[in-house]
């Protein structure tokens, strides 16, 4: 009967907390609003608890506070984390997620408050790629910025960047087919086809100002044919390190360069048709 | 009002035989009673009905119950390694399609494994059934608990009857006062039960209790109606033929009569969603089945 009444209490400051963060916006008020409570900030908490194994409960007696004020969504994120090692052996399914729910000291029940055909767990994963991208990318313009290395040519930039982004799928390439079809579900579109455009713009913002013969729509579809096309030939890839994957992107990357220069070419000469003719029309009129 | 016109015959004769003045006052269907009536009158209910609530299930929804049931399942979709705990499951019904359910996804997940291993020899995989302790249902367990022992009674005989050995406990308890310890459950389901707890706040407390974290809570119950052409026609269904039906095929008109009433008198969905929240679970959802005439309501602990 001690226990019935203390959960409840706290629950409901856990939980009342929440619900005023979902309200405003998301992560800086969930901190501050739960100030007055906290002893330690979550993220010195955390890397201490979590290798010892089995969370304490979040309900826990004592000393637990920093837990409970942890939102739902940072809950999800790291439940999705946890299952992705997991992807390789049992594919992008609730079981994945499942067992990732348990590596964190949860029950498995807790994989139902995902959808069970692992598409948030596919598209926390593409997020979690995107993000790194960025990083990476990020990383290296700083570099090229302190004079610590060369910038490179907007051929080889693109390459690079889509290699690396490719790259990271090689860990759950058996498995990745299955994810493509379900992000193509109706149901995920919308979100899928956002985290790919947001990631070809970034690359694209990252690969500076070097490219002024295309417009942007062009430029992002470009990017997004050539990204997309090799990512379905690194499915069928079976050469030792997808060389050639590798292969195919420089060759449509040197395309599209190819692509921009005629395109170039085609308007110079056009424009030079048209003083041309000027020039004649001119003349004949005198 | 129709509703009233019953409601004035079974009151008045209720309160002037009682003359106690015993804990607050609550709703027995449309009768007001005090919380030690109401837990006594319930109890009557179940027991003399036990023997026929199959029967009466399938007859007063027309076998649609048996839906219901199985979408719950679905929304559940336990894994192999799953502890339920079934809250008033009285004859079994969750507790053996839980069963059914975790034995063939790991049927699926041994056929997998096998497909996996098809390039070991005979005698590797021989080997890797030993090392996994070869088990049909995966460890998992469902826990039935009844506060009716007429209930359990029925129950275990069914399980009897249709060969269910292995994975099933029945145990007698009060919903508003578990006899198990904390964080010992994956899953909490209460089907077509809550609606006749008396502190419906205590037995989600209780459940909250009895969760591991991350547990999930899952309430499949009779809820309300918001279209209004359809409300109409439930409740004509409702008020007139289902005791009539009670009264043919069980022999007890008033048990239907209350359970009619018991399912008005419950509170509707959003309400009840609070509740849940109130007692601390987190993402708490309900999703409405056959436009309200029943809802399954979602919360976890986390």
């Amino acid at each position: 009967i001690r226990c019935q009444h203390y959960p409840p209490v706290r629950a409901l400051q856990a939980s009342a907390a929440l619900r005023r963060a979902s309200d405003e916006h998301k992560k800086e008020p969930l901190t501050s609003s739960s100030q007055q409570h906290f002893d330690s900030p979550p993220a010195g908490h955390q890397p201490e608890q979590e290798p010892q194994g089995p969370r304490p409960s979040y309900t826990g007696q004592g000393g637990q506070e920093s837990e409970d004020y942890e939102s739902e969504e940072q809950l999800q994120h790291r439940i999705l984390t946890a299952a992705l090692e997991f992807v390789p052996e049992h594919g992008w399914t609730a079981e994945a997620i499942a067992e990732g729910a348990k590596t964190l000291g949860l029950s498995v029940a807790a994989a139902g408050m995902f959808h069970s055909d692992g598409s948030e767990l596919i598209l926390h994963f593409v997020s979690e790629c995107n993000t790194k991208l960025s990083d990476l990318l990020e990383k290296e313009q700083r570099l090229v910025q302190l004079g610590e290395a060369e910038k490179k040519p907007i051929d080889e930039f693109l390459r690079h960047a889509v290699e690396a982004r490719l790259r990271m799928l090689i860990p759950y390439i058996e498995k990745w087919p299955q994810a493509l079809s379900v992000l193509l579900l109706p149901r995920n579109i919308p979100s899928s086809l956002n985290l790919l455009t947001s990631m070809i713009d970034d690359i694209w913002h990252y690969a500076g100002d070097q490219s002024t013969d295309f417009n942007w729509y062009t430029r992002r579809a470009v990017l997004t044919g050539i990204y997309n096309t090799t990512e379905l030939v690194m499915m069928q890839d079976s050469s030792p390190d997808f060389e050639d994957t590798w292969r195919f992107l420089e060759n449509r990357v040197a395309d599209a360069m190819t692509m921009s220069n005629t395109a170039s070419q085609v308007q110079s000469t056009g424009e030079a048709v048209v003083q041309g003719l000027m020039g004649a029309a001119v003349t004949v009129s005198s | 009002c129709r509703c009233r016109a019953l409601l004035s015959r079974p009151a008045r004769r209720l309160r002037a035989r009682r003359g106690l003045a015993a804990g607050p006052e609550m709703h027995f269907g449309f009768q007001t009673v005090t919380e030690e009536e109401r837990r006594e009158k319930i109890y009557q209910v179940f027991e003399s009905v036990a023997k026929k609530y199959d029967v009466m299930n399938d007859s007063m929804t027309l076998g649609i119950h048996r839906v219901w049931k199985d979408i719950l399942m679905h929304k559940m979709n336990p894994s192999p390694g799953t502890l339920l705990l079934d809250v008033a499951g009285g004859t079994g019904d969750i507790a053996f399609r839980f069963i059914n359910y975790v034995r063939s996804v790991r049927e699926r997940q041994l056929q997998r494994k096998l497909k996996h291993h098809q390039n070991l020899s005979w005698q590797e995989i021989f080997e890797s059934y030993q090392k996994d302790k070869f088990n049909s249902l995966g460890d998992s367990q469902a826990v039935v608990c009844d506060i009716n022992r007429e209930m359990l009674k029925v129950g275990k005989q069914k399980a009897q009857h249709l060969g269910y050995s292995e994975g099933l406990s029945w145990v007698l308890g009060n919903a508003e006062e578990l006899p198990f310890d904390n964080d010992k459950f994956d899953v909490y389901t209460i089907a077509f039960g809550i609606r006749n707890v008396t502190r419906i706040d205590l037995a989600l407390q209780e459940a909250y209790r009895v969760l591991k974290p991350g547990g999930r809570f899952l309430c499949l119950e009779f809820s309300h109606v918001s279209n209004p052409l359809l409300s109409r026609l439930y409740d004509l269904y409702s008020f007139q033929v289902i005791p009539v039906l009670g009264e043919v095929i069980a022999g007890d008109w008033k048990s239907y009569q209350y359970l009619v009433e018991s399912i008005r008198r419950f509170p509707p969905q959003e309400e009840l969603k609070t509740m849940i929240e109130d007692a601390g679970f987190f993402k708490v959802d309900y999703e409405n089945l056959n436009f309200g005439i029943v809802a399954i309501h979602s919360g976890f602990k986390l």
